[in-house]
């Protein structure tokens, strides 16, 4: 017979069950209550984004006939901008190729682009994260680079059926290979503890010694370096703020201001993965 | 397996409010966490088996978009759903101040422990530690205002499912 002092503490040895149980509990079903919950997540996050836009429609119903005409002729300007590098980026890729095939040298990798709406936020003090309102159902990848018109928003990290995770670069586990614009020496971009009431932020490393910051010309900004093939190269990430000599003194490392607009940006751009060698 | 259904639905509605809380407030760099209150009703009012599942099954809730190892919430949430199931019987159960006490000390419990969960798990320093803590401060002011109602509309979930756990208590003495 078990003695008195186990009754008491019965729920203490439940707890270690459980623990154990959670350890030896298969892959396959952790995985398959994972996909499950998260499932049972999308219809909230989805159907309050629905209600949220609805509630821009109407709020933008509310605003007189003048004030959307002005807004429809700014964006018929920069419209017309766009155009005008769409045409100048067709000229370029043209030239691209011909340069590929003349000198033989392999393709950059083309992407497919999924435009996304954001359907939920979460920017706690361990992680941040965004739930955006498109998934399997179209084509969305697990580490597809997710970018705005102020450059890089993020990756993929979990693709569901109508909804997936997107991973922000200000969260502190998100980690990219970086470069100043205009330079071409590698540098290590990494996601930063961002303080509360405070301008999102994150960290570059091995920054050479002879870079600087600050200064009277404009601040230096810190673009994808293109390495690895994963987030395409010149995709602004942030401006370098100031820098310190690194514990070895061999490098640098800086302090990166992240666009204030990742934090009420309401749509994304996925750039899915297109493969052209034949695989 | 009612009020197992019952309280997981109230867990649910806890976690989308306050999943589009901290989505409005995401701008201000802080958040919400009340974890705490999740476990704290089934933890005074339920059988252990009943409110171990209802527990565990909040915490995967969370689980499933933190980039920490899977089940870290749940178990964390299990353990602090035992730990006041233990101690129940010392404190007067019915009461809402009880309650919301106990969530706020649960609350701070699993907060402190995700984070050492996270610190093992992302590249995290020491300076992370004022967000946390103003994220705590502001869950924990929040929480005590809401524990009560939570509490309350957790009980009228279990009425509605045909549950009535003062006459079970009564039968219980």
């Amino acid at each position: 017979m078990f003695p008195l002092r186990f009754f008491q503490n019965r729920p203490f040895f439940v707890l270690g069950v459980v623990f154990l149980a959670w350890l030896i509990l298969p892959i396959f079903a952790k995985r398959f209550l994972r996909i499950s919950f998260f499932e049972l997540q999308a219809p909230v996050d989805l159907s309050v984004s629905y209600v949220r836009d609805l509630q821009d429609y109407w709020s933008l119903r509310t605003r007189s006939a003048n004030a959307l005409i002005a807004a429809g002729r700014d964006l018929a300007r920069l419209n017309a901008s766009y155009e005008t590098a769409l045409q100048q980026n067709v000229t370029l890729r043209r030239e691209v190729e011909r340069l590929e095939s003349l000198l033989k040298i392999p393709s950059f990798p083309e992407h497919r682009s999924e435009v996304a709406r954001i359907a939920r936020r979460e920017f706690n003090g361990w992680w941040q994260h965004m739930t955006i309102r498109k998934g399997r159902n179209f084509g969305l990848v697990v580490n597809a680079p997710v970018i705005f018109t102020g450059g890089v928003v993020g990756r993929v990290v979990r693709v569901g059926l109508y909804t997936s995770d997107v991973e922000l670069i200000g969260s502190p586990g998100f980690r990219l290979s970086a470069s100043l614009e205009g330079d071409a020496r590698q540098l290590s971009y990494q996601g930063s503890e961002n303080p509360s009431f405070g301008a999102a932020r994150g960290i570059v490393e091995f920054v050479p010694l002879d870079v600087t910051a600050g200064g009277t010309g404009a601040a230096k900004r810190v673009v994808t370096s293109g390495l690895g093939g994963v987030f395409p190269a010149g995709l602004v990430i942030g401006e370098l703020g100031r820098l310190e000599s690194s514990g070895d003194g061999l490098f640098k490392t800086g302090e990166v201001k992240l666009d204030p607009r990742l934090s009420e940006i309401g749509e994304v751009t996925v750039l899915v993965p297109v493969r052209t060698d034949g695989l | 397996m009612r009020r197992t259904l019952a309280l997981f639905f109230t867990s649910y509605l806890l976690w989308a409010l306050v999943s589009q809380i901290n989505h409005e407030i995401s701008g201000w760099r802080v958040s919400l966490f009340f974890g705490g209150l999740f476990v704290v009703f089934p933890a005074l009012r339920l059988k252990r088996n009943e409110g171990l599942l209802v527990a565990f099954a909040s915490g995967l809730l969370f689980d499933v978009n933190a980039p920490i190892w899977f089940g870290c919430h749940a178990l964390l949430f299990s353990a602090a759903y035992l730990f006041v199931f233990h101690f129940r019987s010392r404190v007067p159960r019915e009461e809402s101040l009880i309650g919301a006490v106990i969530a706020l000390l649960a609350n701070l419990g699993i907060f402190l422990g995700i984070s050492f969960g996270a610190f093992r798990d992302l590249p995290v320093n020491a300076n992370i530690w004022p967000r946390l803590l103003t994220d705590l401060l502001i869950s924990q002011v929040f929480l005590a205002s809401i524990a009560p109602w939570f509490l309350a509309l957790q009980a009228r979930a279990l009425e509605i499912a045909g549950v009535d756990l003062r006459a079970e208590h009564r039968g219980m003495r």
